[in-house]
């Protein structure tokens, strides 16, 4: 067995994965979203039979968008918009809706199924360049001794992997949508959530080694 | 709209292999290399976290100039989200990613894990949401 890389080994790579990501796909890297979409794999039937009858009359859209507008701001308001910009003899805003193109793209969920099974396919390919390709059942003799094994091993991946999903969703990201993409870019949210949850999981693992 | 073509198939499974193996290389699937970071004994993955942070900040800066990438706001969900996700990783040692990466690896347990991402990501789409409130959008979208 292998040891792990050095740190800016693994570093490196992290980067230049996060910012490659970015610009093959123009998406920013976010595993938690993937787990949205799969997980909702029925919306976006939905979304696919909308967006069709959209293709088809694209003045739909324009109709759609138009009552969208006037719901938000009100028939007299829009009114007055559309006869100010007639009396200054300017051209509309938006000369002719680009239709189904305007809308940001969307990634289908398959693909992020594939992506899910990218990350499998990746600890497999890990696990064997280590050469410490094995099944296991249980998370190590550290985990173990922490919380553990047989039915108490079962309720804490559970319940830490339903922690994991519901917090990630609640909290809109989670290692690489909030701590790589977004702290990096110095969003405030992100940087208020990374601080959060390696905040809690110091405070978490503390206190079980100090009871334990 | 567009829908997406071959080439989302093809990037997605490239960055999601590298990633996967990056971080099996790296240690991340690892829950003594994680716990023992969470106990700040081996701050070796705070180093590689901090280093991939910076590398992505130099490079959004110098290539991204122009660019407007959607941010990511604040809501009430933000801070008791995070908490939830930072206990549930020091439990199972997985993030959405990791847990993935474990089962690759041969670790079962990391099934239980899997199991437990997708009902608290139901749960929370189908049953908390609506009732939040919270505008806290979809990762990556």
């Amino acid at each position: 067995m292998t040891a792990y890389l050095p740190w800016w080994v693994t570093a490196i790579s992290l980067a230049v994965i996060t910012l490659g990501f970015y610009f093959a796909n123009d998406k920013t890297l976010g595993v938690s979203g993937s787990w949205t979409r799969v997980v909702q794999w029925k919306n976006d039937k939905v979304l696919d039979e909308e967006s069709a009858s959209f293709i088809k009359r694209p003045k739909l859209f324009e109709d759609a968008l138009m009552a969208a507008t006037i719901a938000e701001f009100g028939q007299d308001e829009v009114t007055r918009f559309l006869e100010s910009r007639h009396q200054l003899d300017q051209k509309p805003a938006v000369d002719r809706v680009q239709a189904p193109g305007a809308i940001a793209r969307r990634i289908h969920w398959t693909v992020h199924l594939v992506f899910l099974c990218a990350l499998i396919l990746g600890g497999v390919i890990g696990a064997m360049i280590r050469g410490d390709i094995g099944i296991q059942m249980n998370m190590g003799s550290v985990h173990a001794g922490l919380f553990g094994t047989g039915f108490a091993f079962f309720i804490t991946m559970f319940v830490g992997g339903a922690l994991v999903g519901f917090g990630t969703q609640l909290a809109g990201g989670c290692t690489s949508g909030h701590g790589l993409s977004g702290v990096s870019r110095l969003v405030p949210a992100s940087l208020i959530a990374t601080m959060s949850f390696f905040g809690a999981a110091i405070i978490f693992s503390m206190a079980i080694q100090y009871l334990t | 709209m567009q829908n997406s073509t071959i080439q989302d198939y093809f990037f997605y499974t490239v960055f999601g292999v590298a990633m996967g193996v990056t971080l099996s290389l790296g240690g991340f699937a690892d829950f003594e290399q994680v716990n023992s970071l969470f106990l700040l004994q081996d701050i070796t993955l705070l180093l590689v976290f901090a280093g991939a942070v910076s590398l992505c900040m130099l490079g959004f800066v110098t290539l991204c100039r122009k660019r407007k990438i959607a941010k990511k706001t604040y809501n009430g969900g933000t801070i008791p989200g995070s908490i939830m996700f930072g206990i549930g990783w020091a439990m199972t040692g997985a993030c959405p990613s990791i847990a993935l990466v474990q089962l690759g690896e041969g670790k079962l347990g990391a099934l239980v894990t899997i199991f437990g991402i997708v009902t608290g990501v139901w749960v929370y789409r189908t049953i908390a949401a609506p009732s939040f409130q919270l505008d806290t959008g979809v990762c990556g979208e």
